[in-house]
């Protein structure tokens, strides 16, 4: 029963997800602008993330189960190998039990404009690790 | 006379089915469960070794009629979120008295909690912590708190208690436990306590206010976790305003601004492939 096959879903996508795309691109710089695509059963967000000195392309999806199943963010620019960086440069930004709590995912409170947020502290928290080698957030337990 | 909807028979929702069905009031179940008995269930199952192999839901079927043989019972043998059962789900939600929610997984929960807002049905909750070590049993009403509101606001850290992951290098074989499992003792204290709990909504669903929305027992005392062993604590959650999950609109039965949930589902489709060519190309937007 997934996101763009269920009225559950549809509801979720009209009332909550769309509308807070359309106000994060509101006013923005078209390149980096939300693009939204549909992609089999899942929704991909295509965006440009400029945390510090330099530019990133990612993508976050929106796979079927969303919300229930957080959103997984991929960084499609290259990047080093670093900390908290999964397989086919995921970004590790969610675990259930995390004693952080932006890092818990909450279908009940967050919407996939959050998890581009995240992936932006993310990203300034790498730039900060490229230059001093250490991450500056305290690791999440 | 009720009809009781349930999802899932495992080793938590059998003995919830088995207690709550003993009641006179029971006249009707509808079970939703997919998954076969295997040989790792047994030792924390009221099944039988002889069931393994058979579906759980038939299982149940049987078990239920040797104890009230004129209990209509009727199973979907099938996952509750599987997009060709939805029709039949949605049916049969829609005669529900009471629900039952006994899955093991956040995504069935949450799509559970929207079944039965749409369908105005008060439900139930069971949930066995890991280990073991306490659990939670939880009611819902139409209007009230929904599942959202109440895991955004426990935001628990101590993980609900899951079934093994099989092997699927070697289906069949013996499943190694990749979690602490929870005693067939502790599953059954808190399986009592939930069908307790749902009996008693049962029997005043417009009133019932037992003082707790979410109801925690402790059964170990664990360092940085629980302090006592056998200690109830009460949660009085509210509906938030701010959750998206049950917020106007979610749920097909409240206005909902520009795409108002009370438009009809072809609308619906209209509507979102007219955001998704807006949002496909911003630039002209």
């Amino acid at each position: 029963m997934g996101l763009l096959d269920s009225e559950a879903g549809k509801r979720r996508l009209l009332t909550v997800e769309v509308p807070v795309i359309e106000r994060y691109n509101e006013g923005r710089d078209p390149d980096y602008k939300i693009v939204l695509v549909r992609q089999a059963g899942s929704l991909l967000m295509r965006y440009r993330l400029k945390p510090t000195h330099n530019i990133y392309q990612l993508e976050t999806r929106l796979m079927s189960s969303y919300p229930a199943v957080p959103p997984e963010t991929r960084v499609v620019t290259p990047l080093r190998h670093c900390p908290h960086l999964l397989e086919g440069q995921t970004m590790c930004l969610w675990r259930q039990g995390s004693s952080r709590h932006t890092s818990r995912w909450d279908p009940a409170r967050f919407t996939c404009v959050f998890a581009v947020q995240a992936a932006w502290r993310w990203l300034a928290c790498y730039e900060i690790w490229h230059q001093t080698g250490e991450w500056p957030l305290p690791e999440a337990k | 006379m009720a009809h009781l909807i349930q999802v899932g028979a495992g080793s938590g929702g059998m003995p919830v089915l088995d207690l709550v069905c003993r009641d006179p009031r029971i006249h009707q179940v509808t079970l939703i469960e997919p998954d076969i008995y295997k040989p790792h269930n047994v030792v924390r199952h009221l099944f039988p070794p002889s069931g393994i192999g058979e579906p759980k839901a038939e299982l149940a079927e049987q078990w239920l009629k040797q104890i009230r043989p004129e209990l209509d019972v009727r199973v979907l043998n099938s996952d509750l979120l599987d997009p060709a059962h939805a029709a039949d789900i949605d049916t049969a939600c829609a005669t529900a008295d009471i629900g039952i929610c006994a899955a093991d997984n956040e995504q069935a929960k949450l799509h559970w909690d929207g079944l039965m807002r749409r369908h105005r049905v008060p439900w139930t909750l069971g949930e066995v912590l890991s280990g073991g070590i306490g659990g939670f049993v939880h009611w819902f009403v139409p209007g009230g708190p929904c599942y959202g509101c109440v895991a955004s606001h426990l935001q628990r850290s101590v993980t609900v208690d899951k079934p093994a992951t099989p092997d699927y290098s070697q289906p069949g074989g013996a499943t190694p436990e990749v979690t602490i499992p929870a005693s067939k003792a502790s599953i059954a204290v808190i399986a009592a306590l939930h069908a307790h709990l749902t009996l008693e909504l049962l029997a005043d669903r417009a009133a019932f206010n037992p003082g707790f929305t979410s109801l925690l027992l402790t059964m170990q005392r664990v360092r940085d976790v629980f302090d006592e062993a056998y200690r109830p604590f009460r949660f009085r959650i509210t509906r938030s305003a701010e959750c998206l999950m049950c917020r106007p609109g979610q749920d097909g039965t409240t206005s909902g601004g520009t795409h108002g949930a009370t438009s009809a589902p072809e609308d619906l489709d209209v509507a979102l492939d007219q955001a998704l060519a807006r949002l496909g190309n911003p630039g002209n937007a």
